[in-house]
């Protein structure tokens, strides 16, 4: 298993939907294509969410884990 | 004798006395003094020229309010309210507005040294945009679509809930919520329902309102239905993907909880071709430099059958002031006409 490295990191816990959702889409703007974005969160929707977030906007979605209640994210920004 | 004075005192004029409040001079001591209420109504203006001859129906100027619009009532009782329950202390305020209503809690908030933000639909005029900014509030445009599961149109609405309820942010905001919060109906039927009573000495027969957050039609309708039941109350709704702003369409956009739909008893909908057309004959004709949602319920209005509708009011909740970017294709070179 590839070692997933982040160029930023997004911290969600605590936050419910749409606030992940909203977050994620802001940091993206801010990402280089390319660039993998990492984003913590622990409201349950976030499993069905980020997966539609990412075919809406066009990002790949490298990783989708839950442990512990909580969800990690791995998007990587494609080149335009 | 003392040291000479260099000031002439004999010429010095006495200070004068403070200046006390006095609404009969229209001399206020605070701005907020000056948002409608029995005593201080909103105008009622009689349209001359773009309803059919012999009927008689005035729009409700709601932007002679001080911030400019019908909300200017509901901010107030919101945070009326919200004080009395003690849903402020030390808190911020976070609220889902099509901007109006944001506009009149940036301000009232302001005076009050509360923080705002303000969750809003995507496509709101840039002008409504730098209003909330220049009062302070935290802006945060947000696409409706913004849920990608349940997609509900509501995009704004949501967050605002999200911001105020996440755990993260426990006890730090409250949410005025004004889809939801009956002190926004109550706004309209202590205040804009006597007011339109009274104005129109009980005569009125038809009330004309559009469907938004609904604090307007529910309250209104309720407070005139139980001074004559036989007055009639209809509900201006657009259609779906509408560029009206504060007019909702009930299929796309929830029905706000606070809606009493026993108040309505019909709907009338309003594409936004003559919505817009009705907006400049109103400039034009009437001399009213409304929004667009006024022009989709004068619309309306003018589509009632005079004799049946009898002396009808419609509201006009703002002013054209603040969408020059949606009436900018409506003047453009061969458009004028």
């Amino acid at each position: 298993m590839s070692v997933l490295v982040a160029d930023r990191e997004l911290d969600c816990k605590g936050l419910l939907c749409p606030l992940p959702v909203y977050q994620t889409s802001q940091a993206i703007g801010k990402l280089g294509p390319g660039q993998v974005l990492k984003v913590e969160c622990t409201d349950p929707g976030s499993l069905e969410d980020f997966p539609a977030l990412a075919r809406q906007r066009g990002l790949t979605l490298l990783s989708a884990e839950e442990r512990d209640g909580m969800q990690v994210f791995y998007l990587r920004k494609e080149a335009a | 004798m003392g040291v000479p004075s260099l000031i002439d005192r004999t010429r010095v004029a006495k200070p004068r006395r403070k200046l006390s409040a006095d609404p009969y001079r229209r001399r206020y001591g605070d701005v907020r003094e000056l948002i409608a209420s029995r005593q201080n109504p909103t105008p009622l203006v009689r349209l001359n020229h773009v309803v059919p001859g012999g009927m008689e129906a005035y729009l409700k100027l709601e932007w002679m309010n001080p911030f400019g619009s019908v909300k200017d009532r509901t901010a107030r009782f919101l945070l009326e309210g919200m004080r009395e329950r003690g849903e402020l202390d030390g808190r911020e305020l976070v609220e889902a507005t099509s901007g109006n209503t944001g506009i009149a809690l940036a301000a009232l908030a302001a005076l009050e040294g509360i923080r705002l933000t303000v969750t809003i639909p995507s496509g709101v005029p840039e002008e409504k945009l730098v209003l909330l900014k220049m009062l302070g509030a935290t802006v945060m445009p947000t696409p409706d679509e913004l849920c990608p599961i349940d997609n509900p149109r509501d995009g704004a609405i949501a967050l605002a809930r999200a911001i105020a309820e996440s755990p993260r942010n426990r006890g730090r905001y409250a949410m005025p919520n004004q889809y939801a919060n009956p002190d926004n109906v109550r706004a309209h039927y202590e205040t804009t329902g006597p007011e339109i009573w009274e104005q129109t000495d009980g005569r009125v027969r038809t009330f004309v309102a559009g469907y938004g957050t609904c604090g307007t039609l529910t309250g209104v309708g309720r407070f005139l239905k139980e001074q004559n039941p036989g007055i009639r109350v209809v509900a201006v709704e657009p259609q779906t993907g509408h560029r009206l702003p504060g007019l909702k369409n009930l299929e796309e956009a929830k029905a706000p909880a606070i809606l009493d739909p026993s108040v309505v008893d019909e709907v009338i909908r309003v594409d936004d071709e003559p919505a817009y057309a009705m907006t400049r004959r109103l400039f034009r004709e009437e001399g009213l430099i409304v929004g667009p949602s006024t022009g989709a319920i004068a619309h309306a209005l003018a589509t009632l059958d005079h004799e049946e509708a009898g002396l009808v009011v419609g509201i006009s909740p703002d002013s054209g002031q603040k969408y020059a970017s949606y009436f900018a294709s409506l003047v453009e070179e061969g458009a004028s006409r």
